[in-house]
């Protein structure tokens, strides 16, 4: 039962489903290399919080241990993503995701 | 808040009063800054408006403030203005969390008929149990003002100077936190009060399950960390930009770095965000290594209860205390802010390529270093003990 | 906790979200997005969690946020223009909607995840250290070769090709 006036587990779970939703709305819907990947990142914070508030919620230390690593791949992967996107725009001269277009295998 | 309404008061005209004080600190460091300078470098410095030329910065100030609030036509106008606001929220917000003296204690007293306390007042903002990550977490959102500032100013000197602090900022926090995990490990939690309480002791350890004592010397983690101490003033110095890595604003290439674009009231709330990062930067130095508000053998809550108490009441012994233990604390703050003003007027600027190989070869190997050293010491010591 | 802090920082996060996917300028996005992290970083505070708020700020608003706003403002704004796409615009609405709608309504139902309304005790870093540094102990190490490979892979990839 969702009342207002008493915060509970489910609200910061809904709260995670709508941002997870947005960013991955985000990614679906803009073309800029840059953008999608901070949806990508939004997506992410979105799983860690509802990680985050399951683990608070249940007292159960696991689920923040988890929201930990996906915290450190996220930040591998922004380094990696960001480096990839400076050499193709070095390269082809625009960062949008059409660019994908003329690769052929 | 607070339990009632006069608790909510206090707490709400203590929060205002500690970011007053960081304010305030502002234009006496500026006057302290110019007129060492000034013997440093045979001249005399600003003496002639009010004694000692102390009312000068009132005047500078005036003079700001009358500035036209000017903004170029390239420049991005929400996130201009933006920018100084970002410099000066994480420092007052860090600042906050700091503990700067013993905590009030109230007795019950009688108020208009009501009969209120006994209450506690810690003299800090807000009390939070992770001191040490909640500093560096909000310390590292500082970036963002200095980003902003030259991005939207649209100069081409601004944004080198933004890009040049950004990765600097970014190098050096990484050996800004390494540094720190010795005394972490150290002392073993992440809690300001924690680790003045542990220091607040005489020199103790343990040496292959033999105890050893000085007495005479207090439980300071300094005389544990040096390396640590001197990595992390260091890497401070470069989080504050000042002198010599203030290669963000270095005015034989940048003009100005990211406030080129600048002026009026706007730059002066550059300059509290900076000289409040100094502050944040010689408190934190002053808790982590030099016992806190504390002086052990001499000054302490206790010994200062012990002289007081028989004289005056509960409440007004709590005061007294609370106020000798912050001049206290004010005091050493104001040798590390002194060390940072000498250390600008001594030192040249280092090249760009220096200063990254300083921060990554030098600052980097030594921390990861110190911090391993540390875990391995205290390892071996307590060996029997375990 | 207080409902006032949660509706604020809900508010705040989903605020940010909405302006990071809809707004032109890269340089806006990022920084509704940094302010998404940091409101993400107060629910974290709020529940108790605050070792991992305290991470949450270091690591994404602190670094992560700001190397993209870096990268963001090397590139010249006037190239980064967007093509329009519009196509299959109903597909994609639909998606994200439907699967969202789908999720919202499975949770009330589901066993063995039931709600929990007492609020949530601090968790002690502690005990957070001891679980990490004996359980995870091997996650933990190959999350440190990984970033190591990531940082290799990452100066190899950036670095110019005539050099």
């Amino acid at each position: 039962m969702i009342t207002l006036a008493h915060i509970t587990l489910h609200h910061h779970i809904y709260l995670g489903l709508v941002l997870f939703f947005i960013g991955l709305f985000g990614v679906f819907y803009r073309k800029n290399i840059l953008v999608v990947l901070m949806c990508i990142e939004l997506m992410l914070n979105a799983v860690n919080l509802i990680l985050i508030a399951t683990s608070q919620y249940y007292a159960d230390l696991n689920g923040q241990i988890t929201a930990f690593f996906v915290m450190t791949i996220a930040s591998a992967e922004a380094g990696v993503g960001l480096a990839l996107a400076v050499q193709a725009y070095k390269r082809f001269k625009t960062i949008d995701t059409q660019l994908f277009n003329r690769f052929r295998g | 808040m607070g339990e009632d309404i006069f608790s909510s008061v206090i707490n709400t005209v203590k929060i205002v009063i500690i970011f007053l004080f960081m304010v305030h600190m502002v234009p006496l460091l500026v006057w302290v800054e110019r007129r060492a300078s000034a013997f440093m470098q045979n001249r005399f410095g600003p003496n002639r408006v009010g004694p000692f030329g102390l009312t000068q910065l009132l005047a500078d100030l005036v003079k700001f403030i009358f500035k036209e609030d000017f903004a170029s036509s390239k420049t991005n106008k929400f996130y201009f203005y933006l920018a100084p606001v970002l410099a000066i929220i994480p420092v007052a917000l860090a600042f906050g969390s700091l503990p700067l003296s013993s905590p009030i204690y109230i007795d019950s007293f009688q108020l208009f008929g009501y009969s209120l306390g006994p209450y506690l007042f810690e003299i800090r903002s807000f009390p939070m149990d992770v001191g040490i990550i909640f500093v560096f977490g909000v310390s590292s959102l500082a970036v963002y003002s200095l980003l902003l500032a030259g991005w939207s100013s649209g100069s081409k000197f601004s944004l080198l100077g933004a890009l040049r602090a950004s990765a600097q900022a970014i190098s050096y926090e990484l050996a800004l936190s390494l540094s720190l995990l010795g005394v972490l490990i150290l002392f073993n939690t992440f809690s300001f009060d924690q680790i003045i309480e542990m220091q607040n002791q005489s020199l103790n350890f343990q040496f292959f399950s033999k105890e050893i004592k000085i007495n005479f010397l207090p439980n300071w983690g300094i005389f544990y960390q040096p390396l640590g101490a001197l990595l992390l003033f260091v890497a401070l110095f470069a989080e504050a930009n000042r002198l010599p890595f203030d290669l963000p604003e270095a005015e034989a290439e940048l003009v100005a770095g990211y406030h080129t674009e600048y002026g009026g009231i706007k730059i002066i709330i550059f300059y509290m965000g900076e000289y409040g990062h100094m502050l944040v930067a010689s408190s934190l130095m002053v808790i982590l290594y030099f016992g806190g508000y504390n002086l052990y053998p001499l000054l302490n809550e206790e010994i200062l209860q012990s002289w007081l108490l028989p004289n005056f009441s509960l409440t007004a012994t709590s005061l007294l205390t609370s106020l000798i233990l912050f001049l206290c604390f004010f005091l050493k703050v104001l040798f590390f802010l002194w060390v940072f003003i000498w250390v600008r007027w001594t030192l040249p600027r280092f090249r760009y390529d220096q200063l990254m190989d300083l921060g990554w070869k030098t600052l980097l190997p030594w921390s990861l270093f110190n911090a391993i050293a540390t875990a391995v010491v205290i390892w071996l010591v307590n060996w029997g003990n375990a | 906790m207080t409902p006032f802090l949660f509706y604020t920082l809900s508010f705040l996060a989903l605020y940010g979200a909405l302006n990071t996917i809809f707004r032109k300028n890269p340089i806006t996005c990022a920084m509704h997005l940094a302010l998404t992290m940091v409101a993400l970083a107060g629910l974290f505070f709020n529940i108790g969690a605050y070792f991992i708020a305290g991470v949450q700020l270091v690591v994404y608003a602190g670094a992560v946020m700001v190397l993209f706003v870096m990268v963001v403002m090397l590139f010249d704004n006037k190239q980064t223009s967007e093509t329009k796409d519009n196509k299959h615009m109903a597909v994609k609405v639909f998606i994200s909607v439907f699967m969202l709608g789908i999720l919202s309504g499975v949770i009330p139902h589901s066993t063995g995840f039931t709600n929990k309304i007492v609020a949530p005790e601090v968790t002690p870093t502690k005990s957070l250290a001891t679980l990490l540094f004996s359980d995870y102990v091997l996650f933990f190490e190959w999350i440190g070769v990984l970033l190591m490979i990531v940082a290799v892979g990452v100066v190899l990839l950036s670095r110019s090709e005539d050099s």
